[in-house]
């Protein structure tokens, strides 16, 4: 087994695992992405009250709240080829593994995204949407050009944190399939060298930095988008 | 001409409107007085259709509106030829003062963005906020917000704008100011209903003056009439209490 950390080691592993940041980002880019489409259409029609639909959603948003997402990844990627199969006959088993987990990452972050944007939304004072309706503008209009863009400027800070988790949360992806994002190339080295140590560090290298600078990146942009300067 | 007629509207058993007709002429300034709780904000966003009234017809030139059942388009349509300015400004947050006023002109009316933008600059120029035109809502005083308000409501042309207590919000020492602008916007000759406090301004500005109690038009006639002879034991009441006796020889 040899010394348990060697410090060469260590920096030969750092350019084995950064190529493999593309995966991860592409795993959060998506989710992010999509997922927020998801979370803002999630959110007006949980606002809406629509029957049936509201204790629809509202299943889902317990379900994804209150199960790992390990659990979520393995029922989507075991149970959704079935679902399509049964529904549609249409076979989906030879999509690629990252697929599952994109979708699996996206219904997530409809979810946590949804409840987020539902408070926020529903923090903006009525008058505002009035006072859209009043000079003539459409429900659409209103929500677009007022309720929306106030929206976001409330939820950055907790947008920013809920994207950090995000990007930790890929670390669990390798579980799935053997998706080679950077914890699972961190693993494989592991495996076949037998030391997995100095690949972990590297790992956890990156996250935190790449945390920092996120963390910083929005403290900017929430700092640029404050209007209310009192 | 707009004609209001057998309005009703209730909040859960709570009858806040009951059968309130009201007619207002082109050019004409029309205000509302009323204690607290008589239904004067919900008369107003009722013909804006911010609540939904359970019976009533609204007559806005040549148009009629069940003001029950009126399809969103048409409800666009009254919202469109009506501005509305609120008892707390109503102004976007996010928005500066000059894109506050020209928000409407650009999506609603289509107005190409230059041609907006000198609008929305006359009429904040029109209210004395040429070097506020930058700023946003949080950074304006009450009054000032209030004027972009009224500048917002006067930039989109329309047939009448609704005023709910555009004065009662601000600290006395804006109120003033904020008189002068709507008694300007009265010069030009729009038509307007308002709903205010200020028994002087009310007498100035109004052709006719329409007294308000529990959900139900009292009393209404010229400034002269309800402020010097009212008829009614109810306004007579109301007067006494809210205005001072050396009120009666301005
Ligand atoms: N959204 C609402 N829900 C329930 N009750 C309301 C609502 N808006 C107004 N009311 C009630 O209706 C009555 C009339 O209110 P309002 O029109 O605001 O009177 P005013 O403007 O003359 O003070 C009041 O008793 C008020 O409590
Ligand atoms: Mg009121």
């Amino acid at each position: 087994m040899g010394k348990y950390f060697d410090f060469e080691r260590f920096i030969d592993t750092i350019p084995k695992i950064i190529p493999q940041l593309s995966v991860t980002f592409s795993i959060v880019l998506v989710s992010m992405i999509v997922g927020t489409v998801l979370a803002i259409a999630v959110a007006v029609l949980r606002i809406q009250r629509i029957p049936v639909l509201h204790q629809i959603l509202g299943i889902y948003i317990s379900f994804m709240r209150g199960t790992p997402l390990l659990v979520q990844m393995m029922v989507v990627y075991y149970g959704l080829p079935l679902l399509v199969q049964g529904l549609f006959g249409i076979n989906i088993n030879t999509w690629s593994t990252i697929i599952f987990v994109d979708i699996a990452f996206i219904l997530n972050e409809g979810a946590f995204l949804g409840e987020i944007f539902r408070s926020a939304i529903l923090s903006i004072p009525p008058i505002q949407s009035e006072a859209g309706y009043s000079i003539g503008m459409t429900r659409l209009q209103t929500f677009t050009r007022i309720v929306l863009p106030q929206t976001i400027r409330i939820i950055i800070p907790s947008y920013g944190v809920d994207l950090i988790g995000v990007f930790q949360n890929t670390s669990l992806v390798f579980t799935i399939g053997g998706v080679l994002d950077i914890m699972g190339k961190a693993k494989t080295l592991g495996t076949a060298t037998g030391h997995a140590l100095e690949a972990y560090l590297v790992v956890a290298l990156i996250f935190i930095i790449l945390s920092l600078i996120l963390r910083f990146l929005f403290f900017l942009i929430n700092q640029k988008l404050q209007y209310e300067r009192r | 001409m707009i004609e209001i007629t057998h309005l009703k509207k209730s909040f859960g058993k709570q009858e806040v409107l009951k059968d309130v007709s009201f007619k207002i002429q082109k050019g004409q300034v029309v205000t509302i007085l009323g204690p607290s709780g008589s239904g004067k904000t919900t008369f107003l966003r009722c013909i804006n259709f911010l609540e939904r009234a359970e019976e009533g017809e609204l007559r806005i030139g040549d148009t009629r509106i069940n003001l029950r059942k009126a399809s969103r388009k048409e409800i666009l349509n009254v919202r469109r030829r009506t501005a509305f300015v609120f008892q707390n400004y109503g102004l976007f947050y996010h928005k500066t003062a000059l894109q506050n006023v020209m928000e409407g002109l650009v999506v609603v009316q289509k107005i190409p963005k230059d041609e907006a933008r000198k609008r929305a600059e006359a009429a904040l120029e029109w209210v004395g906020l040429s070097n506020r035109k930058d700023f946003y809502p949080s950074q304006l005083s009450g009054g000032q917000q209030q004027r972009v308000g009224i500048a917002r409501a006067v930039a989109l042309n329309p047939e009448v704008i609704l005023f709910d207590e555009p004065t009662s919000a601000l600290d006395p020492e804006w109120v003033g100011e904020t008189l002068d602008v709507i008694k300007k916007v009265a010069k030009k000759g729009i038509t307007m209903i308002i709903v205010t406090h200020e028994m002087s301004f009310a007498e100035e500005v109004s052709d006719k003056v329409v007294f308000m109690d529990g959900g139900s038009v009292v009393e209404e006639g010229t400034p002269k009439e309800i402020f010097t002879n009212p008829k009614e034991e109810r306004t007579k009441k109301f007067l006494a209490r809210i205005i001072p006796q050396d009120m009666y020889y301005i």
